[in-house]
């Protein structure tokens, strides 16, 4: 059995109604649970970019990511190992959240 | 300059702008404005009026695997749809272009659970290729385009058009173009030419290089590659179920077909090849046996247009992601010529052993009751091996796969990977309609046929000349095999207590004819093809027929059983 991590899944696609839901689809299929998601529109015009944080297998976050990319509306789609990205939506949130409650 | 058009007919015009000549379908009250305007377009579009919107797609399905062009469905919303739900799925997992087009209620009723109303966009989106709801007549004309583009292209498979009343009712102006482009969609592009270099120079160096292929092949128009690429480097073939049909069974290099009812050199070969170039296939399990076991001494090559196939199941050693036919042809020009003679011929010594202790046994025996291979065998005689034969799933399917001997390509239809029972007897409908030419065969068995029986009133109104062979032994035949041979012969709910066909036959007013004695199996068979209409060939055949070889589930596909107690044993 390969070790589960968290890994970021970095979608950039048109915005199209009910792509969400797709997308999600996919996760939810494999038993994969969404732990965090954002959607902002992208640097791109017109082109959305959704990130997804799962725990799950290298493979399995491959073969999502390669699932994804097959949704018509989607032009490209990337995963990476958490530790290895930094984001700058994440990092406010989780300060915010930390000062919060504290 | 366009012209002002209801989207309703703006749709239709775009189906005809599209090539479609034929559409099958079911009126509703949503859909019921395309219906009215179909009224007047019944001289440039055919309506096949089903019994049912299963038998719609299914029809669909058929109709685009006999032809290559993409089936068109219209039902109306809500149950409409849901029926169709099947089909939809069925199609995407065999990769059959399919437009559905279902109607919705208005914009203002959604989301309100308007009578009729369901979350198609929702129900279909995990299981189709492209979904979208059309809201506005101006939407109409592109949508259908995008849909034709994505549903034929790359990877074919189904599309779902949800067309609400507003789109129907409403008037915009229609002007057609067909979409060649869609930026978040790639068309297959040339393959890698590091990965066509790495690939040949295993093919040189392979000592026992073999083959799989799958519908990919019949899909890109691939088959006269595969011949010249098998021709040149001296490889053995065998092809998966949905593949046959693509090389001729009597090709030189065909060792026949792959998987669990597969044949025995294909299955064997497969375990001692030292190279395997899987093409247009998806390594399903009922292809593979146990994955980690599967082919344990090759390096595999797997060329595919599906980025996500390539090494889904089985690790692969070099993936080629590309069009059968492209990759094929740059493929046959870097390999050298070979002769793998030996290697090759052991498929003969193979097929020797299942001649005579499963074939023979099958299809030619001695006496007692008729068996269902014998009635394949002898519908391939007699039909010159001409005949689209269709199948629907279970025994009838494995025997029409295993004994037809095809001679030319897009001649099984069949559903793979779903193996939906009900497929067979719509989809050899749609199959005589796109192709009226040829002779189209149906295997069905006693069960499968009841799954949607009254798609014979579509037969009776339309005179599709189908010719159906009931292969009836009063049993849900495949599944009693696995309870005979799995279950400790415990028959649970398999046993069918049938109608009087003959009697269901004549209230549609089809011909039937019913065979029991082996002595008249040639007649019947001759009659029945020679027949000009509809005809029901109700062969009553074995009741404990069992399909062999097989390699029971989760087993090594050399672990092959000949009959019920004997593994088959190598160097036999």
């Amino acid at each position: 059995m390969e070790n589960s991590s968290m890994y970021i899944i970095s979608v950039y696609s048109e915005n199209q109604v009910g792509l969400l839901s797709s997308i999600s689809n996919i996760f939810t299929r494999r038993g994969i649970n969404i732990e965090s998601l954002t959607v902002f529109p992208s640097e791109f015009p017109g082109i959305h970019h959704f990130t997804f944080r799962a725990i799950t297998t290298e493979r399995a976050a491959q073969q999502v990511v390669g699932f994804i990319e097959k949704e018509v509306e989607v032009v490209r789609a990337f995963c990476f190992p958490d530790h290895v990205t930094s984001s700058a939506e994440h990092g406010i949130l989780e300060e915010y959240l930390k000062q919060r409650n504290q | 300059m366009g012209q002002r058009l209801t989207g309703a007919e703006i749709l239709l015009e775009s189906l005809i702008a599209e090539g479609v000549d034929t559409v099958f379908g079911y009126p509703g009250g949503q859909i019921i404005t395309v219906y009215d305007k179909l009224y007047g377009y019944s001289d440039r579009l055919k309506h096949v009026l089903v019994r049912h919107e299963q038998g719609a797609i299914h029809a669909a399905q058929g109709y685009a695997r006999a032809t290559g062009r993409p089936g068109v469905v219209i039902v109306t919303s809500g149950p409409g749809a849901t029926n169709v739900i099947t089909g939809v799925a069925d199609a995407m997992v065999d990769s059959t272009p399919v437009i559905v087009i279902t109607g919705q209620v208005g914009n203002a009723m959604l989301g309100t659970d308007a009578f009729q109303e369901t979350d198609v966009v929702g129900m279909t989106g995990p299981i189709d290729k492209w979904t979208y709801q059309i809201r506005r007549p101006e939407d109409v004309a592109p949508a259908v385009a995008k849909a034709f583009h994505i549903a034929s292209t790359g990877r074919p498979g189904p599309v779902v058009l949800d067309f609400t009343r507003d789109a129907q009712v409403g008037v915009g102006w229609f002007e057609y173009e067909k979409c060649t482009h869609i930026r978040s969609y790639a068309l297959p592009a040339p393959a890698d030419e590091a990965a066509i270099e790495a690939a040949a120079q295993l093919i040189d160096e392979a000592e026992r290089p073999f083959v799989v292929y799958g519908q990919g092949v019949v899909l890109s128009h691939a088959e006269e590659q595969l011949k010249a690429f098998l021709k040149k480097g001296g490889i053995p073939a065998a092809s998966t179920m949905l593949g046959l049909s693509a090389l001729p069974s009597d090709f030189p290099y065909y060792v026949g077909m792959a998987g669990m009812h597969g044949n025995i050199a294909s299955n064997m070969m497969t375990q001692k090849c030292d190279v395997l170039v899987a093409v247009g296939m998806r390594f399903s399990d009922r292809v593979t046996g146990t994955p980690s076991k599967y082919a344990p001494h090759a390096k595999i090559i797997h060329i595919d247009v599906d980025r996500t196939e390539i090494g889904k199941i089985i690790p692969v050693e070099v993936g080629i992601l590309g069009d059968a036919a492209e990759v094929l042809e740059r493929l046959t020009e870097r390999i050298r010529f070979s002769f793998h003679d030996e290697w090759a011929a052991s498929a003969r010594r193979y097929d020797a052993v299942e001649a005579s202790r499963v074939e023979a046994p099958e299809t030619a025996p001695a006496d007692g009751p008729v068996n269902m291979g014998e009635v394949v065998s002898k519908v391939a005689e007699l039909s010159g091996r001409e005949a689209i034969i269709v199948t629907d799933v279970g025994q009838n399917q494995l025997m029409g796969a295993r004994y037809s001997r095809f001679a030319q390509t897009r001649s099984f239809i069949s559903s793979g990977g779903l193996g939906t029972m009900g497929f067979g007897l719509p989809a050899s409908i749609g199959a005589k309609m796109g192709r009226p030419d040829r002779q189209v065969v149906l295997f069905v068995g006693d069960g499968g046929i009841q799954m949607t029986l009254q798609e014979l009133g579509t037969i009776m109104q339309e005179k599709t000349a189908v010719k159906i062979v009931i292969l009836n032994n009063n049993w849900l035949g495949n599944v009693r095999q696995w309870q005979e041979l799995f279950y400790g012969e415990r028959y649970s709910q398999t046993r069918l207590l049938n109608p009087d066909y003959s009697l269901i036959a004549k209230a549609y007013g089809i011909r039937y004819r019913m065979l029991d004695d082996r002595a008249q199996l040639e007649d019947a068979v001759k009659e029945m093809l020679d027949a000009k209409e509809a005809y029901i060939l109700d062969a009553h055949v074995c009741e404990k027929g069992m399909v062999y070889p097989m390699v029971p589930g989760g087993r090594r596909l050399d672990e092959i059983l000949l009959n019920k107690d004997e593994w088959y044993r190598d160097g036999e």
